[in-house]
């Protein structure tokens, strides 16, 4: 075998139209990392502005508050989504998904979905990121590779010598093709490895990615081969192969993921949005204790504290943007479980496309799945719980004014 | 002694039609024999399941006394075949080709080697280190013949082996030819070509419509008689 993988080896260096296709994988393969890199660089920078302003501009707005309400109403916290080391690989839902936040201690909800009103664009293929080229480009690049391997050989009268000479057929055409996968292989692999070098990616992801990006192409190409079986010439084998890759890599997964849509109908951002602008416009006119009873239920160590006597006070003010937020909850528990549900059925139906398949295993290894948004959105839920926590404690049981405990202010970790 | 080549009442169809029927002859070690015929008698298709390419529908061919279909990489190591109308690898100079194909094999030749392959062929020096799309139709079967004496094999198929070359370059193949012979190969060689068939072949058959009609054997220090040979081709081609 080793012989033989010299001598195909030979053989390849001067096939001119091979080490085209092998050349600009290559080529692509390095544009699309190095795309990954700027975009994810792009966004870390961002983070670090908004980081940088996040605490002056919130130190900036609770220097002039005198009380409590004021400062929890006029400061700002960040809260952001850092993406992983191996983010420059697979964009993924980061790409439509928000990963920052800039949130009060007003209904939450509301800020959460306010950058959801647009809904997020219908796109057949997505970014040029490294997960695009192998799920997509990467079968094509190797059905251009391997398909007219014994074709073309028949077609230049070349074949039965060939194979006269070699003695048994495999002993030349499984080298020739190893050769080609091998070279593709490794030629989309080293960007990727160069890239997670600069990125510091863990050696377990990128040994994980790379046996992803290999198996990938072992399925192409057993596909490949089942095809070339079918004696026919190169331009039919070739029009069937892309058929193929059609097929699988682009209409199978829009398809699918239009059915998956429309069998789990999200609630649009928008309208939870609206809802819970309604409910707490509303509550300014609403007797004051249908308000605070649904607020104590939720709270009921406040209980004591929680009779209103003046005209406005801030504890009334944030129990109806908590109440907003109650009203709203089992809108966005639907629009949390209708995601994931959509992302459990894409997981199931990825069986049936490669593509798919590899997209989805890249961006889980890179944290940009829907999964990872949704984990996201649950820990500015969990922030804002202790934001809650923080000033109800302040607010409600009428403690002096003091500036100096604002600096307990609960942080956002994103790590957590 | 067992023949290198058998054919045992072979019958072979392709896509349906009969192609060869009860075709029966043998190639002794050393001996030069020409299978004669016109276009479609079934020549081509005869050396293609000597290869183990087509599968005989009745009977059998065996190489070296062994049936070829039992183990067919056994008999194609034991074969050197040079195809109807050879075509090697455009984009690679001769020496390239050969030291592919030899690879192929499992041979490793030298450059020497290469050259008096080439000398015994005429192929001009100049001409080795060019690339084959810019050969002639005789040069290039001038570099498949090279080929096909470097493979060293007790057994040489030819099909159609001087076409493309000039009267010259015949001479000097079938010079050739015999000389291989009587170094012990045996040749099994395939043409419509009536004189030159007569003019190396110890034995010649003659192919019609896939049945094999007519043999003609050359007598010690005689080559077989072209007219004779001519006038049972062209009788039976005409019939
Ligand atoms: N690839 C093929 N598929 C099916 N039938 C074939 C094929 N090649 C040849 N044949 C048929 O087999 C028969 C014998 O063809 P073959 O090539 O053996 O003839 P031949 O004697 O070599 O002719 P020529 O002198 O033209 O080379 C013909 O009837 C031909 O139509
Ligand atoms: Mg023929």
């Amino acid at each position: 075998m080793l012989r033989s993988l010299t001598r195909e080896l030979r053989f390849l260096r001067r096939d001119r139209g091979a080490l085209f296709w092998l050349a600009l994988a290559f080529a692509l393969s390095v544009i699309a990392v190095s795309f990954g890199i700027a975009e994810v660089r792009e966004q870390r920078a961002t983070i670090a502005t908004l980081v940088e302003e996040d605490a002056a501009d919130r130190a900036n707005a609770l220097s002039t508050q005198q009380d409590w309400g004021g400062a929890a109403y006029y400061a700002f916290h960040l809260t952001y989504e850092p993406p992983s080391d191996f983010a420059f690989a697979a964009v993924g839902q980061r790409d439509t998904a928000p990963w920052k936040h800039r949130i009060k201690m007003l209904a939450l909800e509301g800020q959460i979905h306010e950058a959801d009103t647009r809904n997020a664009d219908f796109g057949l293929v997505g970014r040029f990121d490294f997960a695009f080229l192998t799920a997509s480009l990467a079968p094509l690049l190797l059905i251009l590779l391997l398909y007219d391997l014994r074709a073309s050989e028949r077609t230049a009268r070349r074949h039965d010598l060939l194979v006269a000479t070699v003695g048994s057929p495999r002993s030349l055409w499984l080298p020739r093709a190893t050769l080609r996968v091998l070279g593709l292989a490794i030629l989309l692999l080293i960007p990727l490895w160069v890239g997670a070098m600069i990125e510091g990616a863990s050696p377990g992801v990128v040994l994980q990615a790379s046996a992803i990006v290999i198996g990938a192409l072992l399925v192409w190409w057993l596909i490949v081969e089942l095809v070339s079986r079918i004696d026919a010439s190169p331009s039919v084998l070739l029009t069937s192969l892309i058929g193929l890759w059609l097929a699988l890599a682009i209409v199978v997964p829009a398809i699918s993921k239009a059915a998956i849509e429309a069998a789990n109908p999200v609630p649009d951002g928008g309208e939870i949005l609206l809802l819970q602008r309604e409910t707490v416009n509303d509550a300014w006119d609403l007797p004051k204790d249908d308000t605070m009873e649904p607020f104590v239920e939720q709270y009921p160590e406040w209980r004591e504290d929680s009779v209103i006597d003046e005209g406005f006070e801030w504890k009334w003010y944030y129990a109806f943007q908590q109440v907003g937020d109650q009203t709203v909850a089992p809108l966005a528990r639907q629009y949390r479980e209708a995601r994931l549900e959509r992302d459990r059925d894409a997981g199931l139906v990825s069986l049936l496309s490669p593509t798919s398949f590899v997209e989805r295993a890249f961006e889980k290894l890179a944290r940009t799945d829907a999964m990872a948004m949704v984990a996201y959105e649950d820990r500015i839920r969990d922030f804002h719980e202790d934001l809650r926590r923080f000033h109800y404690a302040l607010i409600f049981p009428k403690v002096e004014y003091d500036a100096a405990r604002l600096e307990d202010l609960p942080q956002y970790d994103p790590s957590r | 002694m067992t023949a290198p080549l058998e054919a045992r009442s072979l019958s072979l169809m392709r896509e349906g039609n009969a192609v060869l029927d009860d075709v029966s002859f043998s190639v002794a070690e050393g001996e030069i024999f020409a299978l004669l015929g016109g276009n479609g008698a079934g020549k081509s298709s005869t050396l293609l399941t000597f290869l183990g390419f087509l599968r005989p529908s009745a009977g059998e061919v065996l190489v070296e006394g062994r049936s070829v279909h039992a183990n067919v990489a056994a008999a194609r190591s034991s074969i050197a075949y040079l195809p109807e109308a050879a075509s090697l690898y455009g984009h690679m100079t001769a020496y390239e080709n050969l030291e592919y194909f030899l690879d192929l094999a499992g041979r490793k030749a030298t450059r020497s080697d290469l050259d008096s392959a080439f000398e015994r062929v005429a192929l001009a020096e100049e001409a080795r280190s060019r690339r084959l799309q810019s050969y002639s139709k005789g040069m290039r079967q001038k570099t498949a013949i090279a080929l096909a004496l470097l493979r060293e094999t007790p057994i040489l198929l030819l099909d159609e082996p001087t076409s493309g070359l000039d009267p010259v370059a015949i001479d000097e193949f079938h010079d050739l030819v015999k000389a291989l012979a009587s170094s012990g190969q045996t040749i099994l060689m395939v043409t419509h070509d009536v004189y030159g068939a007569c003019q190396v072949a110890d034995r010649v058959g003659l192919l019609r419509r896939g049945k094999l009609v007519g043999s003609f054997a050359a007598e010690p220090g005689r080559r077989i008689d072209t007219e004779t040979v001519h006038a049972a081709f062209a009788e039976r081609e005409a019939a």
